[in-house]
């Protein structure tokens, strides 16, 4: 039976609609009435929430995609085979989300294209551009089977599959290559800041940081994602591929934790360990959220066993990963700027509002193409609406 | 070495009379009013120490950590020495006010095409054999300018004559800059930031300079991993083929 007529209040949609009219409202003060209205940015504090949320935070946790697409691809690990295209759409889905994020960022985004015909070798900024650019191309022709599939003419069909497999190998090796460059700079944008930027989080060795702490966050968005498709939306996976995974995270972050304090000790900057300010803080509610607890969630049974609680310890890593991410661009950098910046509730609109297009779009990708295997399809959410549950 | 120009502020010689405030926002055609921090139309202001006056602006770095910064090359050190900034190709991203150790740059917040607002030594009055206006408005001899190496002499003339700290500001801050500042009071108590004295883009040249050892190593260690996969999946291949001939 066909239903038309208004849809139905869920307490999801409500939600949903609620972010949409907030960011919609974040969208026009950004666009309409400028930057001092829609942020609390200013020249001490110029990269606040966008910045550190939209891009780093957001380039950080899309790296599942490129992980999981080299370990099936290239190292040949083929228990992750039917993680694949879960991975990739959220990595693919992930970038989309940061350039979108870039356009309120940017004061003129009509000239985002500048980079490409504007050149600047020396920057750090310019290398990103560039990787975010060409990896987006490389997310895309990883992603476009799923879409190709569903085309109904047999013979365009064929022949695009055929030629996406010749280069398959090539594109992946080219994408491993990039995120594994774009992923280190973005740590690299913050060598430049040596003298502002607190010893906690200065380092030179910041790009190799970004890479190692990069890849287990991108790890557990990935298990995130593939437990809310069995949850939610009605995917038939093994649940054992999560634990599959998040075997791979808890040592990934172990030498992550290594890398870390060598770091800091090397650099004599263990004293600021122990002194009572709000960076030291912000410092160990990172540590606490991205290293420790996760490890020793993970060196349980119990933990590693359970699926629900696996997205939990992955929820974590990723609040301990954005921690991070915001404390090198927003905490440490507060004392150097003199002024203490939060950021204005448009600022967390319109992340949010990017953010739900992110969840709904891959929502709507699972339920619609060869995402996961599907179990035979239960009309229930057409008719009552599970709304945004993912 | 082409030779570049300067500007030397002696602090001992300001009287705080804000002329060369005024002439900056004259020749660049702002309004009038004085504002008593950097803003988009204030490009220099003179900060008031107790009895001292400190004039800020840009310091024009030899090594500038903003052109280095900048992914479309819009701000440069130009061959006379300023750092120029080219508005035309600014797309807005900000990372020159992040890298700046001096804290210069300003951002046009309040409007709908905002853009980076900072001094250029007035490169083209310059350029045309003319002071900076600031240079040309100071009525006590405070602000000097001229060519980078004479000015640092006469600094150190200045200084060795007494009566100054022992230290040309800005000339190994940040790894060099063409505004110096010499001082009878002690800089960090008139507000200066002491910055690395290295150049600070070197920094991001030697994470930059990894870049082609990383697609080349990274590159034939990949393409030799998916090698071996690719082999391992062909010699199973052949071995389950022959057990299923010779049964």
């Amino acid at each position: 039976m066909l239903r038309i007529g208004f849809p139905k209040f869920t307490l999801w949609r409500t939600i949903v609609a609620a972010i949409f009219a907030a960011g919609l409202y974040a969208t026009y003060a950004r666009f309409f009435l400028g930057f001092s209205e829609a942020t609390n940015l200013s020249d001490p504090q110029p990269w606040g929430l966008w910045v550190g949320l939209g891009t780093l935070c957001g380039v950080g946790l899309s790296a599942g995609g490129f992980a999981i697409a080299a370990a099936v691809y290239l190292l040949g690990f083929e228990r992750y085979r039917p993680v694949v295209r879960v991975a990739v759409l959220v990595s693919f889905l992930g970038y989309l989300s940061v350039i979108a994020g870039m356009m309120y960022e940017l004061g003129l985004p009509w000239r985002i294209w500048h980079p490409i015909v504007m050149w600047n070798r020396h920057s750090v900024l310019f290398e990103v551009s560039w990787c975010v650019m060409l990896y987006t191309t490389v997310l895309a022709l990883e992603f476009s089977p799923l879409l190709v599939e569903k085309i109904p003419w047999v013979g365009v069909r064929s022949w695009y599959l055929r030629w996406q497999h010749e280069i398959l190998i090539g594109v992946v090796l080219i994408g491993v290559v990039l995120s594994s460059l774009h992923q280190s700079f973005l740590g690299g944008l913050y060598l430049i800041t040596k003298g502002k930027l607190d010893p906690l989080w200065y380092s030179p060795y910041l790009t190799t940081m970004f890479y190692l702490s990069a890849i287990p966050a991108g790890l557990a968005v990935t298990v995130m994602a593939l437990y809310l498709c069995v949850r939610s939306l009605n995917a038939r996976i093994d649940l054992g591929i999560l634990a599959e995974v998040s075997r791979v995270i808890a040592p990934l972050l172990a030498l992550y934790a290594i890398f870390r304090a060598v770091d800091l000790s090397t650099r004599n900057a263990l004293p600021y360990l122990f002194r009572w300010r709000e960076e030291t803080f912000c410092f160990w509610l990172e540590i606490g959220l991205l290293i420790v607890a996760p490890l020793i969630l993970l060196s349980m049974e119990k933990v590693r066993n359970n699926p629900q609680y696996l997205y939990w310890t992955c929820s974590l890593v990723v609040a301990g990963f954005m921690a991070n991410r915001l404390n090198v661009s927003i905490t440490g950098l507060q004392a150097s700027a003199g002024i203490y910046y939060v950021p204005k509730w448009t600022e967390f609109a319109s992340s949010l509002m990017v953010l739900t297009m992110v969840i709904l779009a891959f929502r709507y990708a699972v339920i619609y193409l060869d995402v996961v295997p599907k179990n035979t399809p239960q009309r229930r959410w057409m008719t009552q609406g599970a709304a945004a549950e993912a | 070495m082409q030779r570049t120009r300067a500007i030397l502020v002696d602090i001992t010689k300001c009287v705080g009379c804000r002329s060369c405030e005024q002439a900056c926002k004259e020749s660049h055609g702002f309004p009038k009013d004085t504002e008593y921090k950097l803003s988009p139309t204030a490009l220099t202001v003179i900060e008031d120490h107790g009895d001292k006056f400190v004039r800020r602006m840009c310091m024009h770095c030899q090594d500038p950590a903003c052109a280095s910064a900048c992914l479309v090359g819009a701000l440069k050190k130009s061959v006379l020495g300023p750092v120029t900034y080219e508005a035309s190709k600014c797309i807005g991203c900000r990372y020159c006010l992040v890298a700046c150790p001096f804290n210069v740059p300003r951002y046009e917040w309040s409007k709908l095409a905002p853009f980076v607002k900072k001094c250029d030594m007035c490169a083209e009055r310059q350029a045309n054999g003319g002071l900076p206006a600031c240079v040309e408005a100071c009525p006590t001899g405070a602000s000097i300018s001229g060519w980078r190496d004479d000015l640092l002499d006469e600094a150190e003339r200045r200084i060795l004559g007494g009566g100054y700290v022992k230290h040309i500001y800005g000339s190994e801050e940040g790894g060099g800059t063409s505004v110096f500042f010499i001082s009878d009071v002690p800089f960090e108590k008139l507000g200066f930031v002491t910055p690395p004295t290295q150049p600070l883009p070197v920094l991001t040249a030697n994470a930059l300079g990894d870049v082609p050892t990383v697609v080349m190593v990274g590159g034939a260690l990949l393409s030799g991993l998916y090698w071996i996969t690719q082999r391992r999946e062909k010699v199973l291949l052949a071995e389950a083929q022959e057990k299923t001939a010779n049964k």
